[in-house]
């Protein structure tokens, strides 16, 4: 038997916000949480974009203290706020202390107990796009350009860099005893560990889990990015992400942090937990192309079709929480998409990138986040600054192999709200893709209906 | 450079590890065990001796610090070991 699996807390990291509280009244008041990032325009003409969705170190309550043995490695972040433990904080990178933060605020939205938490049954998922980055570099250079000796690094350089560093710390925080574990699947990677979480769950291997995403900010993250010409420019920092409209030009490369406290429906219910949004189903699978990169309409439709099953019509959502991107070739194939299964009516699509960058790793995790929100304020979160939408169809359209609308992107006007607007939303589909041609989505509904 | 001056020096490194407590450094001897008795994770020790070479001005051999113990007298006899021979070649 398939168990049902509820959302029971939510918590993150977010661009130019203190909290999960304001993070909903700046999204739901249509703001950006893009600006010029001061140490992308410290690199001058070696960058090409300068716009990020970032959170500085000191944004984050946190103090750099450096090594003394090395040049500009950081030995410990420091927590101004006294909110992690130091025995926490030495092993943990940005991006780690980030997903620890998270999940106290979830953690304590969920109403676990003790006993609860440090279960057999309960287990955390989270993942990240990339490595340590900065960690990494610094050592590296401090190693091989520097010739500095290997102990200088001290014991804390394995456990900062380590692919699955974020769900490591995040147990050893928690003290969890059931499974630690990380889903990598490039900027579906946090919609993937919510997705696996909402599996280990519903098949009965766990009863409640902490799951998400990270991306701490790191130049090495956005360089490799700005190195493949794929991120906007041109744009002032607020209309720079612009998914649908004509002059998007690509993705706003961004961080942050995004954690749920998922739960055995059954269980939450049973123990009096505000249950915030349920789990209808996962589903996630590749193109089958060939291509790393691009985009396929073939793959996502069978991605619906996956999600959806039987079920089309019970699961018919009021609003599509989209990938995107605000790439040229991405937002119109993911449009097509939506639209040749679902049809022209009866939802709205929300496409929070417009908003807040692209978070890589952490994507998919604080749009699963934002979802939740959208559920309980009522509200969709708006297509920011798709101000023009194309008349002509996509030149793609045009080839002989295009079996998808021939309408242009305006035809959808309808569909793509360009300021936040309140509605009855009872479901939610939310939709990630990553290189490697990986496709996720998933599908999240209120309680009780 | 006496086994006192040593220790003293061997303190103010303990001070800037950030897993040991500092008010557990105020009756700190050469009994004292940085992991029992300061509650130090073994991972530190690395730390410790690192900060050492740095402190003192010399650099151990790994065989030496392979050998070294958790506690401040096995680490002052390891400083001085390497001062003693640094200031004899002097």
């Amino acid at each position: 038997m398939i168990r049902k699996v509820a959302v029971v807390g939510i918590g993150g990291m977010f661009p130019t916000c203190k909290d999960i509280g304001e993070f909903s009244d700046k999204i739901f008041a249509g703001k950006s949480l893009i600006r010029e990032w001061d140490e992308a325009i410290l690199h001058g003409k070696k960058m090409r974009s300068t716009v990020s969705g970032y959170i500085s170190v000191a944004e984050s309550g946190l103090e750099e203290i450096p090594s003394t043995l090395l040049v500009n490695y950081p030995e410990i972040f420091k927590d101004k706020l006294n909110r992690i433990p130091v025995e926490n904080l030495v092993t943990a990178d940005l991006g780690s202390i980030w997903a620890m933060l998270g999940t106290q605020d979830a953690i304590a939205m969920s109403g676990w107990s003790e006993p609860e938490i440090h279960s057999e049954q309960t287990g955390v998922v989270i993942g990240s796009g990339a490595g340590g980055n900065e960690v990494s570099r610094k050592s590296w250079h401090n190693f091989f350009a520097l010739d500095k000796k290997t102990r200088y690094l001290g014991s804390h350089n394995v456990d900062r860099c380590m692919v699955y560093r974020d769900a490591a710390n995040v147990s050893c925080l928690i003290q969890n005893k059931g499974v630690c574990e990380c889903i990598g699947s490039a900027c579906a990677t946090g919609l993937g560990n919510i997705g696996y979480a909402y599996r280990l769950i519903a098949f009965g291997l766990q009863d409640r889990i902490i799951a998400g995403g990270t991306e701490g900010t790191s130049m090495e993250s956005f360089i490799g990015f700005d190195a493949m010409q794929v991120l906007s420019r041109g744009h002032e920092p607020g209309k720079s992400s612009r998914p649908f409209d004509m002059d998007r030009n690509g993705f706003v490369c961004s961080f942050g942090a995004g954690i749920v406290a998922l739960e055995a429906y059954d269980i939450a219910k049973a123990r009096g937990a505000n249950i915030l949004a349920v789990i209808d189903n996962y589903f996630n699978n590749s193109d089958g192309s060939g291509d790393m990169f691009a985009p396929s309409n073939e793959g996502q439709l069978r991605l619906w079709k996956g999600l959806m099953g039987n079920n089309k019509d019970r699961l018919f959502p009021d609003v599509v929480k989209v990938h995107g991107t605000s790439t040229p070739l991405g937002d119109a194939i993911e449009l097509f998409s939506v639209v040749n299964f679902l049809g022209d009516k009866g939802y709205h699509i929300s496409a929070p990138k417009s908003q807040f960058g692209h978070m890589l790793g952490a994507a998919g995790a604080v749009e699963f986040v934002l979802a939740v929100l959208m559920l309980r304020e009522q509200k969709v979160s708006p297509c920011l600054n798709s101000d023009n939408l194309n008349e002509q169809p996509e030149a793609f359209q045009l080839e002989a192999d295009w079996n998808n609308t021939k309408e242009p992107i305006a035809a959808y006007r309808h569909l793509l709200p360009q300021q936040p607007i309140e509605k009855e939303i009872n479901r939610i589909v939310c939709l990630n893709y990553g290189f490697g041609s990986t496709n996720s989505a998933i599908a999240v509904s209120k309680d009780g209906l | 450079m006496t086994r006192e001056e040593a220790k003293e020096k061997i303190v103010e490194i303990l001070r800037t590890v950030h897993t040991i407590n500092p008010a557990k450094l105020v009756n700190v001897t050469e009994k004292t065990d940085f992991i029992t008795d300061l509650g130090a994770p073994s991972t530190e020790l690395v730390n410790i001796v690192a900060k050492a070479e740095e402190k003192f001005g010399v650099e151990f051999e790994d065989d030496d610090i392979d050998d070294i113990g958790s506690t401040m007298k096995e680490t002052i006899d390891l400083v001085l070991k390497y001062v003693n021979k640094k200031q004899a070649a002097n």
